[in-house]
């Protein structure tokens, strides 16, 4: 776990965090308010910088698998905190101390590729798609990409 | 206490601000439909030379930096197989529903475009895309999405070997028109001007039969007629020639079934137990021996085809019992398109047999296709016979002749041209994947 501490206060410095002054403009712009009806104080970028300032615990936290990690709160932040980053970083440390099971793995080379509320909203919006197209939202990136690659580009 | 819950009321929504655009529905949009404007890719020209992809992105940053592109060229360089992943501005767009922040928009024009304004760059739209084709700068963290360049992609323009096409999409689909004009002429013919022509029709030396009646005729008295038979070979020979080409361009009751399916465009879907394509065969088989057993034709008093031939003129004769067969199997299409034809009609099963031995197939070639997001033939194909999930893994499906009433709907309405016409012994289509 010390290695665990280490590497959170790698991410607060990294990601500017502790230069945070609460102003809250994140929140305003943080798109997860929109996605999950659920949205609070604790799930917002600005709860997840102040709670990784105040404890440690924060990758026990479930709330920092809520983001989409897009770019808008680091976009408006008067202080230059990259919300995004500090989000990655712990989810990255949450993965690799194996805390936390929030995560949806890739169906076909079985890594790691996106959170589970995530992806619960995209499959919600999408719910009245056939199967097939959801199964294509199972796979990560690469794995996409080479299936594209069988899919389409047999050229015989 | 009350105060506080009108305030839970006045939040703001995303509904409130940007509420989604119903599509509209107009008449025109039946005969001259909304141009289906698309970039086309062809595998075979590719060379994966990157081109594309540089011009695109000197339009989206001002450099060259393919990866900040609105499309990407998969290559393997061990095969020299490439794939343009680019958008396709689906009818339906999955990455309009998932964006969280609406950025998303379907133009009048039919580009489906980024608003930037309101882009948070999130990657939703990408994980949603069947073609994964919004892509993420990896500098910038934007989304680029094409946008067609407002109608005249650079990609196209520059692409040294012609591997990417831009097309506008059909204008007039002239197939349609046809079809609907055959169709009307048709019932015109054998229902008001030509009293119960399709079932037996005696003009001079020339005389035509419904086949299936004949058949009947056949079982119920024994004999056999050579006139008989030479009568039904018109219809039957047309089959050979063009499969079930009566179902789909003449036959009344199909005319009135695809009338009925206008006004009920909304499907309730038909129970899995009943959907065997074998029971028109049952029926038929039925018919004939009721006719051979009672020694009158089993089958023609309720033929709903024969009650609507009947149905009109002065000495139309068209009794309730007709009436309420013929409207109830009319009824039938608010559970599937053309639920008469594909299961239960006899007369559709004997023209089945000889389309099975017919000239003509039609073929699907995925090579062309290869759009997970289209799918536009599997939608408007009134007999549904042609499967949707084949076509997006890749393979070109096989379309049963037996079934197809060769309307050609689904060659009318291909956006690539990859649903053909052709004749049975010719190559099924280039490029085709056998599995």
């Amino acid at each position: 776990m010390t290695n665990g501490k280490d590497r959170l206060a790698e991410a607060r410095r990294s990601s500017g965090a502790s230069g945070c002054v609460e102003c809250g403009r994140c929140v305003a712009v943080c798109p997860m308010a929109e996605m999950y009806t659920n949205f609070s104080i604790e799930m917002s970028p600005r709860g997840v910088i102040k709670k990784t300032l105040t404890g440690d615990d924060v990758i026990m936290d479930k709330n920092i698998w809520y983001c989409t990690e897009c770019n808008a709160g680091t976009d408006m932040c008067p202080q230059g905190v990259s919300c995004r980053d500090l989000i990655r970083a712990l989810r990255e440390i949450a993965i690799e101390e194996k805390v936390v099971e929030d995560i949806k793995y890739c169906t076909r080379c079985g890594k790691p590729f996106l959170s589970i509320p995530v992806k619960n909203f995209v499959f919600d919006r999408l719910e009245e798609e056939p199967p097939n197209v959801l199964n294509l939202l199972g796979l990560c990136p690469v794995c996409r990409r080479e299936i594209y690659m069988l899919r389409n580009a047999q050229v015989l | 206490m009350q105060e506080e819950t009108t305030e839970q009321n006045n939040i703001i929504t995303l509904e409130d601000l940007r509420p989604r655009r119903e599509e509209k529905k107009t008449f025109s949009g039946y005969f001259m439909p909304r141009r289906h404007s698309g970039i086309l890719f062809d595998p075979e020209k590719c060379t994966g030379c990157g081109t594309c992809e540089m011009v695109c992105s000197v339009r989206n940053v001002s450099k060259i930096a393919p990866a900040s592109a609105s499309m990407e060229v998969l290559r393997d360089e061990e095969d020299n197989r490439n794939f343009a992943i680019l958008c396709q501005h689906c009818r339906k767009p999955l990455c309009i529903e998932a964006c969280p922040t609406r950025a998303i928009e379907k133009g009048e024009d039919g580009i489906v475009r980024i608003n930037k304004l309101f882009c948070v760059g999130c990657g939703l739209c990408t994980m949603a895309c069947p073609e994964a084709a919004p892509l993420k700068d990896p500098v910038t963290e934007e989304i680029n999405k094409c946008d067609l360049c407002e109608g005249d992609p650079l990609c196209v323009k520059y692409c040294p070997s012609g591997a990417l096409t831009f097309t506008k999409g059909k204008k007039i689909r002239w197939i349609k028109g046809l079809r609907w004009t055959v169709q009307t002429v048709s019932f015109l013919l054998l229902v008001v001007i030509l009293v119960g022509t399709f079932c037996s029709l005696k003009a001079g030396a020339l005389s035509l039969s419904c086949p299936a009646g004949i058949l009947q005729n056949i079982a119920s008295s024994g004999t056999i007629v050579l006139v008989w038979i030479l009568s039904a070979f018109l219809i039957l020979g047309l089959t050979i020639l063009a499969g079930r080409f009566f179902c789909g361009w003449i036959c009344p009751f199909g005319f009135l079934l695809d009338l009925v399916d206008k006004i009920t465009p909304k499907k309730i879907g038909w129970p899995s137990f009943l959907k065997s394509r074998m029971v028109k065969y049952g029926i038929l088989a039925g018919a004939v021996g009721g006719s051979c057993a009672f020694g009158f034709q089993a089958f023609c008093p309720v033929c709903p085809i024969g009650s609507i031939c009947r149905s009109y003129g002065a000495t139309g004769t068209l009794n309730g019992a007709n009436l309420g067969i013929m409207g109830a199997l009319a009824g039938l299409e608010i559970t599937e398109r053309r639920v008469w034809c594909r299961y239960f009609c006899p007369v559709g099963a004997l023209l089945a047999l000889f389309a099975k031995i017919g000239l003509i197939k039609i073929v699907i070639g995925a090579n062309q296709c290869k759009k997970f997001s289209c799918i536009q033939c599997a939608e408007v194909c009134p007999m549904g016979i042609i499967d949707a999930d084949k076509l997006r893994e890749g393979i070109s499906p096989v379309i049963r002749m037996t079934e197809c009433i060769t309307c050609m709907r689904c060659i009318d309405r291909c956006p690539y041209g990859a649903a053909k016409i052709r004749f049975r012994w010719q190559k099924a289509v280039p490029g085709n994947i056998e599995l």
